[in-house]
């Protein structure tokens, strides 16, 4: 499947920005199971191309003059191959994905959560952890924020998909089970739908397997990923420090449509 | 004229030996002593706090009211270790050093030590001092930690054994070179009579070790505190003074198409080096701790691609855990091939089943230590805690058995303080500080800490204990560095 991604950001800040730095996830790697046919980034100035420690290509954004609004804009068109099973991109030991971070701390809830799974095989008790994740907090905008932990958004009973995912993985690591957070793009054929995603990734025998729970999916087939990590913090699209500014104000658009098979050629 | 009498010592003193003579390597000092006037003593020890105050070297406290600065006590008395024997001191961390580099390239590059078994993949992927951003990354000169502080500690035999190495941002070393000074200023007869190995030269081997480390030649070096309230500022003023480099803070450095700068009001100024006094957690905010005001956000990116080089590295403290210091011996045998010259406290860890057991029907008689605490927090001294402390300590390590290690109660050596009444014996320990550049030295002697109180063993400066002047003698065998 082909599809286009348009994505959009502009932060504007209600006094002037002195200095701003940015980290930008924004640029998806190339694997066997995404082919990227084209990217383009437009910036408000040229950033410096590099790698995080989780192989993910990151671009840093220094402003150095005074500033009230940062734009920041993505253009793309990519291939994605209908499989599942990704091996290690790189050399680092997948029992990293085994700790505990600030946001996927699990508290007794979430001990139990994991330790009560029904299923006969690790990969049954996962999909039913995913199934019990979804029922117990259903998918909905507000009731959390980009800094709920998995413990608290759980405690809520509501999420959308980064906390869904951050349960997931709370639930995972406790069972001593290697997971990391993906952050990337879903195609959806209801466009009401938000097309920046959150997603997990279990490593068993030997690559990683997708859990999406806000979809109910084990299989990628409309997901373009653009990083992983052990939670939000490390694979977040924008994070970054400013020095003044105010009060800042965010909009995003993020628009992910299907390609006709001509339309690239 | 009253005369300072020598106090009864239990246990290995350093400077009376078991039968109350002076060992040989005091005779010099006691003879001077003999023949001082315990007031011109008094008055010269006042003299001292005098001089601390007026310089400032002072020391904020955790726990006590924020901004609490107090005096670190200071005793007269200097500590004597011969040449000879720090000879084999000195090969011994130096060896155990080069151990711990070479262990912390291993495990960001192959994990060879893990893949011949000799230490479990989990102990170190699973350990949250193991920073996954320094996988592959190539350091110049593969030195991960260029300034590491070895604690070292002496039993009741007087063998000398590893308490834990110090592979983050050791600090101290500003204590070593004031003391010198200071008994130098107050003695100046004592040095005149033997021959004391010089320690004022260390900034300068500090400043050479920060500019190896750098890829190209003339780099500009900085030294980054989290300022003022830090508990150790005094040492990065001192230290930024003595080399005649900068010292900077978070804000004084911004990052900018892949380079680190530094404000100056002649503009941005490339920075090569950073001696950082700051921990992993707070470099970067936009790569570890996001609540951080201490760092310099894009930092890491910077440091990932070989622009800036970090003294120490980024992820040392995979080398220096608690959970990982039982392994340092073996350490030695894997990358160096020779027996370790220093041994290490024998260490149960309690994440073992069978050592958990046995540390929990011996409790009242060890020591139990939290894997990750530092500055004797969240530690339990059996012998010196109470039924309810020990019962309480047996719930937390039930609780969270990987959490903790133990080790037996080691009395540590004394050696004497002045005290109103003369002199007695207190507990000590020696942390020298080791500079991996192209070579590995070390300034003869180090820190020497001090527990104040009567038989404490708690010489950590953060809760009350002192310091003192640290000898070694130059008597034909030491070497110098």
């Amino acid at each position: 499947m082909k599809l286009s991604i348009n994505h959009r950001t502009e932060y504007r800040y209600s006094e002037l920005v002195q200095h701003s730095t940015q980290y930008l996830r924004l640029t998806p790697r190339p694997s066997s199971r995404q082919r990227i046919l084209n990217w383009q980034m437009a910036l408000p100035e040229s950033a410096e191309r590099a790698s995080d420690g989780y192989n993910n290509i990151l671009h840093v954004l220094t402003l150095d003059r005074p500033h009230q609004e940062i734009a920041l804009t993505v253009k793309g068109e990519v291939e994605i191959t209908d499989e599942d099973g990704e091996d290690a991109d790189h050399r680092l030991s997948p029992l990293v994905f085994t700790r505990y971070t600030t946001l996927t701390e699990p508290d007794e809830a979430l001990r139990a959560l994991a330790s009560d799974l029904p299923g006969d095989n690790m990969g049954r008790k996962l999909e039913n952890l995913s199934e019990t994740i979804l029922t117990a907090m259903p998918f909905t905008p507000g009731a959390t924020d980009v800094a709920s932990s998995a413990s608290a958004a759980y405690r809520v009973g509501k999420g959308v998909c980064q906390d869904h995912t951050h349960v997931f993985l709370a639930c995972c690591r406790a069972l001593g089970m290697p997971a990391r957070y993906v952050s990337g793009y879903l195609y959806s054929q209801d466009s009401s739908h938000v097309a920046s995603h959150a997603w997990a990734e279990v490593w068993q025998d030997d690559s990683w397997h997708t859990f999406d729970v806000t979809n109910q999916t084990r299989r990628p087939r409309h997901h373009l990923k653009l990083a992983v990590g052990m939670d939000y913090m490390d694979a977040c699209p924008v994070r970054g420090v400013r020095f003044g500014g105010g009060a800042e104000s965010l909009q995003a658009v993020a628009q992910v449509s299907e390609l006709g098979p001509g339309d690239n050629q | 004229m009253q005369s300072l009498g020598l106090p009864a010592v239990t246990g290995f003193d350093e400077m009376i030996g078991s039968g109350s003579e002076v060992r040989p390597h005091y005779t010099g000092y006691h003879d001077w002593l003999l023949q001082q006037d315990r007031q011109v003593l008094q008055r010269k020890r006042k003299e001292a706090e005098l001089q601390f105050h007026r310089v400032g070297i002072t020391f904020n406290v955790y726990g006590e009211d924020s901004g609490t600065e107090r005096l670190i006590p200071f005793d007269t008395l200097p500590r004597i270790i011969p040449g000879a024997e720090w000879l084999q001191l000195e090969k011994g961390v130096i060896q155990r050093v080069q151990a711990l580099n070479l262990f912390l390239h291993d495990i960001y590059h192959d994990q060879n030590i893990i893949k011949a078994g000799r230490i479990p993949a989990e102990q170190i992927f699973g350990n949250a001092q193991y920073q996954p951003c320094m996988q592959d990354v190539d350091l110049p000169n593969q030195v991960y930690s260029q300034i590491s502080g070895v604690d070292l500690i002496r039993d009741d035999a007087g063998t000398w054994y590893v308490l834990e190495d110090n592979l983050r941002t050791p600090s101290g070393v500003s204590y070593m070179i004031e003391n010198r000074r200071m008994m130098m200023r107050l003695f100046p007869e004592l040095f005149a009579q033997q021959t004391v190995a010089p320690v004022e030269h260390y900034p300068t081997l500090l400043l050479e070790t920060l500019q190896q480390s750098a890829v190209h030649s003339h780099p500009t070096v900085v030294l980054l505190t989290p300022g003022r309230f830090n508990s150790a500022y005094f040492e990065h003023a001192f230290l930024a003074q003595q080399m005649g480099i900068e010292l900077v803070e978070g804000a004084d450095l911004f990052v900018k198409d892949g380079y680190v700068y530094m404000r100056t009001t002649a503009g941005p100024q490339r920075v090569d080096v950073i001696y950082r006094r700051i921990d992993d957690a707070f470099l970067d905010p936009l790569a570890f701790r996001a609540d951080s005001m201490l760092g310099v956000p894009g930092l890491l990116s910077v440091y990932r691609e070989g622009n800036v080089v970090l003294a120490n590295a980024v992820g040392t403290g995979v080398g220096d855990d608690k959970s990982i210091y039982p392994y340092v011996p073996d350490m030695v045998r894997f990358y160096l091939d020779e027996e370790p010259i220093l041994a290490n406290v024998p260490t149960w860890q309690c994440r073992r089943e069978a050592e958990l057991k046995e540390v929990l029907a011996r409790l009242p008689e060890l020591v139990v230590k939290e894997v990750h605490g530092a500055g004797g927090y969240g530690m339990l001294v059996g012998p010196a805690a109470s039924q309810a402390e020990i019962e309480q300590f047996r719930q937390r390590l039930l609780a969270d058995p990987d959490n903790y290690i133990a080790q037996p109660t080691l009395s540590l050596s004394t050696c004497p303080i002045f005290v109103e009444q003369g002199i007695a014996p207190r507990h000590i320990d020696l942390r020298p500080f080791v500079l991996s550049g192209h070579d590995t030295r070390v300034v003869p002697g180090g820190l020497t800490r001090v527990a104040m109180r009567e038989g404490s063993l708690v010489v950590n400066s953060s809760q009350g204990g002192g310091t003192k002047d640290t000898w070694v003698l130059e008597d034909g065998e030491a070497s110098s560095c």
